[in-house]
């Protein structure tokens, strides 16, 4: 294969190894976990005293790797700023940027609160298991949002959704925790099957499984036409596309959502609406924007065919469909998958705003906004179902009934957190989807008028969501609990007081102060969109020109591994 | 390319052959060993066509020469997880029904 060019990979320095300490971290606390339990309190400690004790050490492992990924973001810990810095590590499959840096505190931060609230009720004995896949589940989702290249995407994608497998199986009472486990399991794999077809394609279509790269040989005149005219184009868009689908619950590709949501143990199904839609979405929009850009449609026109106007489309279905279903729901956790199923469709609004907008930093800014409030407040309405849960052994929403009156703080936070839901203007629900509605529609002078009938009908859709939220409001307010002996709300437990206040709080005060969050967000949310380089030159070692020497910004202490590299290896 | 190998054509139809294979199990089998076999099948299609484009397709300037094939092995590692996985949860569901039919598993609606 004489064709190889010479290529060399490097060990990744100190400082690379640094960026990933809060993933490597919970990797191992994952372990550590484990091997506590087994080795120390299963036992010689009692049932209670064990949860206790593996819920704080969690607890502590998971503050731990917080506080790494925060310091990360301030300046002098790293061998460049991380907040200005725009480079991938690893040989070009980690993204070092303010983007990336940002989301993981993120993602830790939905773990800290999913472990704050798992100790509500006990479903399961498993419990060190359960700590551990929590952990690397999260691992996956970091990873997945970093990364920067298609076999680490996949493998973190496996990462997460293998660990959710398991942890939707872990109550294990409960005869539907395994049958949404299963029904996970089988609706999961096939969509990475389909994913991973549709990998192989991109792969064959551009020689390469880096984003960049791959965009920028789309973006040859070959392939630039779009994928109208070349059906493996666009086959292998429709399948990833597909792929994707399935993680964040878009229709058609929901039918696992209900089911796990309602069968899932509640911190889980939190962690799987909030955790896994967060790091999917982010992932599928930087394959849609920096490797597959110029499928998007052709010039000039969003609404011939290209990603924009399929998930066009696929937001309208997703939204209707998810506030019809849920407007029939009596079981809470099912009504909040329908809820979810509706909210892919608003964010894949904003997905195709990045697409359209001339402002790609506002439009970034306005999903992750978006992506982190709805998080939070999708936590918060499921620590909410964990209390249920405890209480009352169930879910239904007549379960709610007269929770005004019991404990009228945590009702008042729970309809701050459905209220922004709705959109309802001084909370953050609202800012978020005006932000990414109106840059659907800030598409420039030549489509003005292209996705007006998109918003108009995602506007109507916020409508109808509205009634099947104020159903919850009613239950909590207007009617009176249906027994003293049913009655919920005796003690409640720290966790989910805390999960509840803290996202309530967010949800009021971002949505009063929108900018507070929102302009630090824009100006960190272009990193994600923007290539690293023009051609690919400055993007480490991976990329070197032939016989050039490994870029060092990191100094040569480094061991250097030389592959295929006749010119540069001592043993020729 | 050498020209007395297998044009690249070949290896694409039939490792598309193989995926619609395995896609067509997955929508028609009820039998949940039988849908895992049907999700190998697709992605060991993957796997065939990472493979060929690798061998016989052209790289991209700059690519390393390893990709498809690490990409592959990841993919068979991966593969190896969720087999494990889904046997699991297979058993835990066998137990609780004693049946092997995943229509059978219908505590929840749709």
């Amino acid at each position: 294969m004489s064709s190889v060019p010479v290529h060399s990979a490097t060990w990744p320095t100190a400082s690379e190894w640094f960026f990933l300490a809060p993933v490597l971290l919970l990797a191992c606390w994952g372990l550590l976990v484990l091997l506590l339990d087994v080795l120390a309190f299963r036992r010689r400690v009692s049932p209670t005293q064990r949860a206790k004790l593996l819920n704080s050490i969690s607890l502590a492992g998971a503050f731990a790797a917080l506080g790494l990924s925060v310091l990360l973001l301030s300046p002098g810990w790293l061998s460049t700023d991380v907040l200005a810095a725009n480079e991938a590590i690893f040989n070009g499959t980690i993204s070092l940027d303010a983007a990336s840096a940002l989301l993981q505190v993120v993602v830790i931060g939905f773990l800290v609160l999913v472990i704050s609230f798992s100790n509500t009720w006990r479903f399961t004995e498993s419990l060190s298991e359960y700590y551990a896949l929590l952990f690397w589940s999260a691992v996956g989702m970091v990873l997945l949002i970093e990364a920067e290249e298609f076999m680490t995407l996949f493998v973190a994608l496996e990462t997460m959704t293998i660990s959710m497998y398991l942890l939707t199986a872990l109550e294990t009472r409960a005869r539907r925790s395994a049958e949404a486990a299963l029904k996970y399991f089988i609706y999961g794999s096939v969509a990475s099957a389909l994913f991973l077809f549709g990998l192989s394609w991109i792969y064959g279509l551009t020689g390469t499984t880096n984003l960049e790269a791959v965009g920028r040989s789309l973006a040859e005149p070959g392939l630039a036409a779009g994928i109208g005219g070349q059906w493996t184009a666009g086959s292998a868009l429709l399948l990833v596309l597909a792929g994707f689908g399935f993680k964040v619950a878009l229709v058609p590709f929901h039918q696992w959502a209900p089911d796990v949501y309602e069968g899932a143990p509640a911190p889980v199904a939190g962690w799987i609406a909030a955790g896994s839609k967060f790091a999917s979405f982010i992932a599928l929009i930087k394959v849609l924007i920096l490797a597959l850009g110029s499928w998007s449609s052709p010039p000039g026109q969003p609404e011939s065919p290209g990603w924009i106007a399929i998930l066009a489309v696929l937001a309208v279905v997703s939204m209707t469909y998810g506030n019809l279903a849920a407007l029939g729901q009596q079981n809470f956790k099912r009504l909040l998958a329908y809820s979810s199923i509706a909210h892919t469709g608003y964010l894949l609004v904003g997905v195709v705003a990045i697409g359209v907008s001339t402002q790609r930093a506002g439009a970034t800014a306005a999903v992750l906004y978006y992506l982190c409030l709805y998080g939070l407040a999708t936590l918060g309405t499921f620590a909410v179902a964990a209390w249920l849960a405890r209480d009352l052994g169930s879910d239904q929403i007549e379960d709610l009934n007269g929770l005004g009156y019991r404990s009228p703080l945590l009702a008042f936070c729970l309809s701050i957190l459905l209220l922004s839901l709705i959109g309802i203007p001084p909370l953050a629900g609202f800012f978020g989807k005006m932000a990414m509605f109106m840059e659907a529609l800030n598409t420039g002078p030549s489509g003005k008028i292209s996705l007006t009938w998109l918003v108009a009908i995602a506007l109507v859709n916020n409508v109808i969501s509205a009634f099947y939220y104020v159903r919850i409001l009613k239950a909590m307010y207007l009617r009176a609990a249906a027994g003293s002996g049913r009655a919920s709300g005796a003690s409640l437990p720290s966790g989910v007081a805390w999960t509840l206040m803290l996202a309530a709080v967010a949800n009021l005060g971002l949505g009063l102060y929108p900018s507070a969050f929102f302009a630090p967000l824009e100006g960190v949310a272009i990193s994600l969109v923007t290539p690293h380089g023009p051609d690919g030159t400055d993007r480490g070692p991976r990329f070197a020109a032939p016989g050039s020497p490994p870029r060092d910004r990191h100094e040569p202490e480094q061991a250097r591994i030389v592959a295929a590299s006749p010119a540069a290896s001592p043993h020729h | 390319m050498m020209s007395h190998d297998i044009p690249l054509n070949w290896y694409l139809v039939l490792a598309a052959g193989l995926f619609m294979i395995g896609l067509f199990g997955v929508m028609t089998r009820r039998n949940p060993i039988a849908l895992l076999m049907s999700i190998e099948l697709m992605l060991n299609a993957s796997n065939l066509n990472l493979l060929a484009f690798w061998r016989l397709g052209t790289p991209h300037p700059g690519e390393g020469p390893l990709s498809g094939v690490v990409f592959v092995a990841l993919v068979i590692g991966v593969a190896a997880a969720e087999v494990a996985v889904g046997i699991a949860l297979i058993l835990v569901c066998y137990r609780i029904w004693k049946s092997a039919d995943v229509d059978r598993y219908d505590t929840m609606l749709g």
